[in-house]
This record gives C-alpha cells, sequence and structure tokens, in this order.
C-alpha cells in the first residue's frame, strides 16, 4: 500500500514540477519580452509628443463612466482627478449604483447638480431603473444618473453608455485616480489609429499608502502593510510587464476595468458589458476581439506601459479572499463562455497563445499547485519524502519567483522610479520575496475556491467593499508610510496578476 | 540528491548570481540618479540664459563651444517656438552640425536612431531633406514610419503631400491619424491633392481626405462631398465623414443630399452625422428631416437631431417643444434638448435653483 502510495506521489510530483517548469518559462519569456519593450519604450516612444495629441482636431471626445455604489470615502477625490484631465473634450458620467451612504449627497453639494431629462445614446438592455439623471452646474462636465442597484457592475457600465455622447468610452473604478495626463497617454492609439484600435489600456498601481490631495498623487508610497506591498509588486508585475508582454504579441485578453479606454459605437455593437460577468472587463475585452475576428474585421488591442491610474487594493485576508475568488469565478465564467476560441487558430495570438496560458495556469494553476502542496505533505506524512531534493526544489521554486519579482522591481527603478524612497524600493524587493512564501500558497487557496464555483455555476455575487478613501496630504504626515485605504472591492478582473 | 535536484541546484546557484547582480544594478541606479540629475540641472541652468540670450538676438559667441546638453535644450523648446525663433534655433542646430548628423542617422540600423533622427529633422523644419524621410515612409518599423510622416508635416514642404496620401493606403503604412497630423501641419496648401483624394485610392484614404477638408473647411470640395454622402456604394465611413466635412464647410447647398442620408436606411453612424451636419448649416429647410428624426428607432439619431434643432434658435425651439410634450423616446429626446438649450442660455438659473 505504502509502495502504490509512494509510486502515485512521484508522479503527481513529476507531473507539478514539469507544470512549473513550463509556467515559469512562459513568464520568464513573457516578462523578458514585457521589459525589452518597456525599456525601449522609455528611450523612444516613436510616437507623437502629447501636445501635439492635446491640439490635435482629430483627438475624438471621450466619455469617462464611473459606476459607484457607496463610494463615499473616495468618491470627490475621483472625481476630482477625472475633472481635472488635460484633453480637450471629456465628459464624466457617475452612475450612482443604489448607494445607501452619502455618495450621492456629496457629490450633489460639491458640483450642485440640477436634475435634468436624460439624453439617450444607445438602447443596451438595463435591470436596474433609472432614477434621475442630474447634470452639474459648476460648469464642469459631470452628469449623474442615479438608479436601482441590481448587485452587478455592469448594469450601472451599461446605463452609463446608454447615456455616453463620445466616440470613445473610458471605463473608470470609483475607487482610482487618473494621472493628469491619463486620457491623452492612452488616447493617443485611438488619434494615431482610429480605425484599428478598439482599446486600449494602462500601468495602474496600488494608490495604498500614497500622499494623495484632491485627487492627485503627489507622493507615490508603499503601504506599510506587508500585504499591500505584495500586491504592489504584483501590479508592478501584471501591468508593467505582463501585459506589455502580451500586447507585443496581439494577444491581449485583459484590459482594466479599473482604467481602460474604448470604442464606444463598438460596445455598443457587442450588448455592451456582460451582465453576468464577475470579469465583465476581460469579458468584454475578449467578446470584441471574437466579434471582430469572427466578422474579418481588422482591430489592435493596445498596452500604454506608462503610469495612468492609481487605485486601491485589498488591506485585509478576508478583502483580498473575496477579491480573488470573484476574480477566479469570473476567469472560469471567460473562459467556458468562449471556449470555442481556445487554442483555435481562427483567432489569431488570442486563441492560440493567450486563452491557453489563462487555460493552463491562471485558471489550472491553483489546483496544479494546492495538489503539488498536498503531495509534500503527505509523502512527508508517509516519510516517502526525500527532504534534501525536496528543499532544493523549493528553493528552486522560491528564487524563480524572485528572479521575476527583482525583474520587473528593476525595470520600475531604470524606467518609472516612481517610488523615491530608497525605503520603498528596499521594501518591494522584499515583497518580491516574501510574496512567494505564505501569500501565494494563501492565493491558490483562494483561486481554487472561484474556481470552484466557476465550475458548480454558483450564482455570481458582487459584494460591496468598504473603503476609507485616500490618504490626503493634509492628513498624512511626511514620514508616515500608510494610512491610506482601506480595500477595494472593485479593483477588476483585469487586475488578475500574470502570475499565478 | 535525485538528478533533478541536482539540476535545481544548479539552476538555483545560477539564479541567485542573477538575483544578486540586479540587485546591485538597482541599487546602483538608485544611488547614482539623483547626483546625475543634480548634474544635468545644473549644466541646464547655466545653458538656459544662453538659449535666451539668442532668442533675444544678442550675440552668442559661447554657443560654439558649448555642450551636447544644449541640443536637447533647443529641440525641447523647438515645437513650441513659431516664426523669427524658432529660425533662430533651427539655424542653431544647423550651426552645430545636429541637422546633418541626424541626416547621417537615417540610415542607422537601430530603429530608434532612425526614428529620433527623423524627429529632428521634422523639428528642424529641413526641408531638403524630404527624399530621404519619404523613403523612411516604407521603413521596416512601424514606429519609424510614423515619425518619418509627422516630420514631414513638420517640414513644410507640399512635395510630401503625395507620399504621406499613398503611405495611408499602403499594405506596411504609416496609421491614417498620423499622416491626418502631418497634413495639418502642411497648411492648406495640401487642400488640391485632398479634393483629388476624394474620389481615388482605397475608402481610409477617402475617408481621411474627406475628414482633413471638413477640418480646413473648404468649399471647393463641397460638390465631391455630396456626391460621396448621396452614393450609396460607397464605404460607409467615407460617407459618414463627408457628411461630417460639409457641416463643418456649412453650406446650404449639402442640405438635400444629407436630409435624405438622414431619412435614408443608412448606417446609423451616417444618419448621425448628417443630423449633426445639418444642425450645424442650419438651413430652415432642415427643420422638417430632423423633426422627422426625432421620431428615429435609433437613440443616437433621435439624440443627433435633438441636438441639432438646438442649432436653429426660436425655430427649433418651438419644434423641440412641441415634441416635448408626448410621452416615448422623441419626447424624451426633445425635452433633453431644452433642458440642455436652457442649461446653456441660462446657466446662473440652474445653480441657483440647485
Amino acid at each position: 500500500m505504502i509502495g502504490v502510495a509512494t509510486s502515485f506521489l512521484a508522479t503527481v510530483s513529476w507531473t507539478v514540477l514539469g507544470y512549473m517548469i513550463l509556467l515559469d518559462l512562459c513568464m520568464l519569456v513573457l516578462v523578458a519580452f514585457g521589459a525589452r519593450r518597456v525599456l525601449a519604450n522609455r528611450r523612444w516612444t516613436g510616437a507623437e509628443g502629447h501636445d501635439q495629441i492635446f491640439a490635435s482636431p482629430l483627438t475624438p471626445g471621450i466619455s469617462v463612466l464611473i459606476p459607484a455604489h457607496d463610494e463615499e470615502a473616495g468618491i470627490l477625490d475621483t472625481l476630482s482627478a477625472a475633472l481635472a484631465q488635460r484633453y480637450p473634450s471629456f465628459e464624466i458620467i457617475l452612475v450612482d449604483d443604489g448607494c445607501t451612504d452619502r455618495t450621492f449627497d456629496l457629490v450633489a453639494d460639491r458640483y450642485r447638480l440640477t436634475p435634468v431629462t436624460p439624453r439617450w445614446t444607445a438602447d443596451l438592455p438595463i435591470d436596474g431603473a433609472v432614477l434621475s439623471v442630474h447634470r452639474a452646474t459648476t460648469g464642469d462636465p459631470l452628469t449623474v444618473i442615479r438608479k436601482a442597484t441590481v448587485g452587478r457592475r455592469s448594469d450601472a457600465s451599461n446605463v452609463a453608455l446608454n447615456m455616453a455622447r463620445h466616440p470613445l468610452v473610458c471605463m473608470l473604478d470609483a475607487d482610482s485616480l487618473l494621472e493628469p495626463e491619463a486620457l491623452l497617454r492612452v488616447a493617443r492609439p485611438f488619434v494615431e489609429d482610429p480605425r484599428n484600435v478598439v482599446g486600449a489600456g494602462g500601468v495602474i498601481r496600488a494608490v495604498n499608502g500614497s500622499r494623495t490631495d484632491s485627487g492627485a498623487v503627489l507622493e507615490p508610497r508603499l503601504s506599510k502593510r506587508w500585504l499591500v506591498r505584495i500586491q504592489a509588486v504584483e501590479y508592478l508585475r501584471s501591468f508593467l510587464l505582463g501585459r506589455t508582454g502580451w500586447a507585443d504579441a496581439n494577444a491581449m485578453l485583459i484590459i482594466s476595468g479599473a482604467f481602460g479606454l474604448f470604442r464606444r459605437d463598438l460596445l455598443v455593437e457587442v450588448g455592451g458589458m456582460d451582465p453576468h460577468s464577475l470579469a465583465e472587463d476581460a469579458e468584454l475585452v475578449v467578446t470584441l476581439q471574437e466579434h471582430l475576428r469572427r466578422q474579418g474585421r481588422p482591430h489592435r488591442m493596445v498596452f500604454v506601459p506608462e503610469p495612468v491610474c492609481w487605485t486601491e487594493v485589498p488591506e485585509t485576508w478576508s478583502v483580498l479572499g473575496r477579491q480573488r475568488r470573484r476574480w477566479s469565478h469570473g476567469l472560469g465564467q471567460l473562459l467556458w463562455k468562449h471556449k470555442r476560441m481556445i487554442g483555435n487558430p481562427r483567432f489569431g495570438a488570442v486563441g492560440v497563445l493567450a486563452l491557453p496560458f489563462f487555460l493552463l495556469f491562471e485558471a489550472l494553476g491553483p489546483v496544479v499547485e494546492v495538489v503539488g502542496l498536498a503531495s509534500v505533505v503527505l509523502a512527508a506524512g508517509i516519510g516517502a519524502l526525500d527532504w534534501g531534493s525536496a528543499g532544493v526544489m523549493v528553493g528552486f521554486a522560491l528564487l524563480v519567483g524572485t528572479v521575476l519579482s527583482t525583474v520587473v522591481v528593476a525595470v520600475e527603478e531604470f524606467t518609472f522610479h516612481r517610488y523615491r524612497s530608497g525605503r520603498d524600493l528596499l521594501a518591494l524587493l522584499a515583497a518580491g520575496v516574501l510574496e512567494n512564501v505564505g501569500f501565494r500558497q494563501v492565493h491558490a487557496w483562494y483561486r481554487l475556491q472561484g474556481l470552484f464555483a466557476a465550475i458548480t455555476r454558483r450564482t455570481p455575487v458582487w459584494t460591496a467593499m468598504p473603503r476609507t478613501g485616500f490618504g490626503s496630504a493634509a492628513q498624512v504626515p511626511a514620514d508616515a508610510g500608510s494610512t491610506a485605504a482601506v480595500p477595494a472591492s472593485a479593483v477588476p478582473a483585469s487586475a488578475v496578476p500574470v502570475s499565478a | 540528491m535525485t538528478p533533478p535536484a541536482q539540476a535545481a541546484a544548479v539552476g538555483s546557484l545560477v539564479l541567485s548570481g542573477l538575483v544578486v547582480l540586479l540587485l546591485v544594478a538597482v541599487a546602483l541606479e538608485h544611488l547614482l540618479r539623483t547626483r546625475r540629475l543634480a548634474r544635468e540641472a545644473a549644466r541646464r541652468a547655466e545653458l538656459t540664459p544662453l538659449v535666451h540670450a539668442l532668442l533675444d538676438g544678442e550675440s552668442t559667441a559661447e554657443l560654439a563651444g558649448a555642450p551636447a546638453l544644449l541640443d536637447e535644450l533647443v529641440l525641447d523648446l523647438l515645437p513650441q517656438l513659431r516664426g523669427a525663433d524658432r529660425s533662430a534655433l533651427q539655424a542653431v542646430l544647423l550651426e552645430r552640425g545636429v541637422v546633418g548628423r541626424a541626416a547621417d542617422q537615417l540610415t542607422a540600423r537601430g530603429a530608434a536612431r532612425r526614428g529620433r533622427a527623423a524627429l529632428l529633422l521634422g523639428n528642424a523644419a529641413s526641408a531638403e531633406h524630404t527624399t530621404p524621410l519619404v523613403h523612411l515612409l516604407s521603413d521596416r518599423t512601424a514606429e519609424v514610419r510614423s515619425a518619418a510622416a509627422r516630420a514631414l508635416g513638420k517640414t513644410g514642404d507640399p512635395a510630401a503631400v503625395g507620399p504621406l496620401l499613398a503611405a495611408v493606403a499602403s499594405r506596411q503604412g504609416v496609421p491614417p491619424g498620423v499622416v491626418g497630423m502631418a497634413l495639418l501641419d502642411l497648411g492648406t496648401g495640401v487642400l488640391p491633392a485632398l479634393r483629388t483624394a476624394l474620389d481615388a485610392g482605397r475608402p481610409v484614404t477617402q475617408a481621411l481626405a474627406a475628414d482633413l477638408i471638413g477640418v480646413h473647411g473648404d468649399p471647393a470640395a463641397t460638390d465631391a462631398l455630396i456626391a460621396l454622402v448621396g452614393d450609396p456604394g460607397r464605404d460607409p465611413d467615407v460617407r459618414r465623414s463627408a457628411a461630417q466635412a460639409l457641416g463643418r464647410i456649412g453650406s446650404p447647398v449639402a442640405t438635400a443630399t444629407l436630409a435624405a442620408a438622414l431619412r435614408g436606411s443608412g448606417e446609423r453612424p451616417l444618419r448621425g452625422a448628417a443630423a449633426e451636419a445639418l444642425g450645424r448649416i442650419g438651413d430652415p429647410a432642415a427643420l422638417d428631416p430632423l423633426t422627422a428624426g426625432l421620431r428615429s428607432a435609433d437613440a443616437d439619431v433621435r439624440g443627433a437631431c435633438a441636438d441639432a434643432l438646438t442649432l436653429f434658435g426660436e425655430p427649433g425651439r418651438l419644434r423641440l417643444a412641441a415634441h416635448a410634450v408626448l410621452c416615448g423616446p422623441s419626447g424624451d429626446a426633445a425635452r433633453s434638448a431644452l433642458d440642455v438649450l436652457e442649461f446653456t442660455r441660462r446657466p446662473g438659473r440652474h445653480a441657483a435653483r440647485a
């Protein structure tokens, strides 16, 4: 019996080892390509300066859509940052999705809202009734829609889409702060190639711990919480390098719902956001890719490797768990819905590269990780574990993870250098190591739970999470690291890190 | 230890070395950056008065021996300047051999070098380098092609118009938006070529030509644009761009064609663009088709018609008011437009109410 168990465990171990080597190789290739592109981009972007884009009469207008549910903690900062955009023509559409707190009152007070008749531009189906529409009388291009909530962010997004006027729409989370030139940076590909570019995203970073004032990030800093620091590394790896690599391969699968720019006509054409998806931003990108590929229409999803948006990330394990389960559940839904695209050359690099990668390493990754860990424990329990070999293997796995994280921090330091303090830099490096010990394993467990929910077709549930808003310059002493932010719920599936 | 574990141990050693190297590089970069930036700032502070003196027309004997950082300063300033100031800085670049070196770099192996050289020649408005820049429009690297196109726009040489338009439609071409910005930089001299392009080449070129003609508001292209809008066999994007251009030109000659496009069964963007154009033209003959458009099944078209009616002054307002009493989507569209009208007329009243 012991012999059978030992040989079974050996088989499992070899399978897990092979899987991990394959995953690490893929990640190294992805990160290497991403790093190459980011560094090249810093030397010469090859594109027009932002001043010219700003001044060009060909630059299209943008409708910024912000669905909000109980966001009183940070909504005014989010709106301040969005309204302070340096962009020739834009409007903000905020959707009060059944807020039970003072979100609407705060906005109504600050922008002196007055009720108006809605001006519909599309007829996308929505479930939550629109209660009223308001407009700012302060001269700001702000429209606020109050609607009954149905517990789905996509429904609020679709209402906003129904009222967007401009040719481009920007999806923005209500707990995110835009850089002043965010719209200019990400709209540039649309200005340069208006017929082919259908979607674009940029780099999103964790804002927790940073000094902000009226929506402006004055000084990016790391939170003092290790959980947040690890997520800061995750975000850097995912956005700075992962997505840049995918975009280079023309296989962008995700444009973050925290900040993403799309052509409005195409969004309306595909019926808006999927009302039942928990990863509606990724779902939207894949749906667009599928739709345009099927029709043989040329299209490009672009990733601009420049920081454009700062968002809150969870600060506690319980909130992180909810968020990651939801992402994993959403990913499972997405892969099931678009299963015909997986491995299908008709859908180009998305079908042949990106979707199989997400199926193998993102969706099934937690299964392999948890099984691998269980087999080690079991082997130790029956005395079949070669401690020396196991130690070397674990050390090797840790080192691969550390190399990936260190490359990311190095690229950040050599390019954008947003974290000025040496202490923050050291903390980032340390977080990159610590991520592999404990965080990664717990994360795998959360993702496994999310995957299980997707497989068993559980009803998707959007849960509102508490926020405390952004740490203001006035509130945060110069030497304080982290007072900001409590966990964010609506950091979208798009932020799913590219590595397990 | 098993063979795989031995291999992993060797791999671990290699990876450890890599991590150490990266850490050292990060630390050095972090430590040296501050010093480097401070040094550069000090040098810039020294050189900036020299550039200002040059712009003030003062003697600039020291410029000859100034370090290469001066060229960067001048290149940073160039896009922001016009007229004599711009010419003075361009002359400095020429004297210091920067333009000549850039011209040599146009055939460099690295894409970044070629691209930067192209941009520099554009900023230096070096019309004598039009031919090599035109060659770069078919460069193997997309970014270099775009840089060459933008540079051609800045050189101000009308000879670049033909190659630029051709580059839009070529297989390994330049995105239309980039060519559009370049052609706008070239000014009104490009209009004859754009008029010709309306009826030649591929739809992408035709649509771009129509867009640019609209931005220039060229009345000489009205007939050609009317023909495009009225031809259902044309590409929908081309017809939409032509309709938008007609609106910007503002000639009532186009009213009948645009009204027909609004009433027709064409694609939604075309009908929306036709409504918007009719509003811009403001011909009273468009009141009826726009009022009828309020009953369109498409929300975007309804909204565009309502917005267009607000541009007609009192007659448009009366039409909207008549519809505003109705229930349903057309009433909503009319009420919404009246709200905007009211809002624009008396913003103070709304603010007080709020």
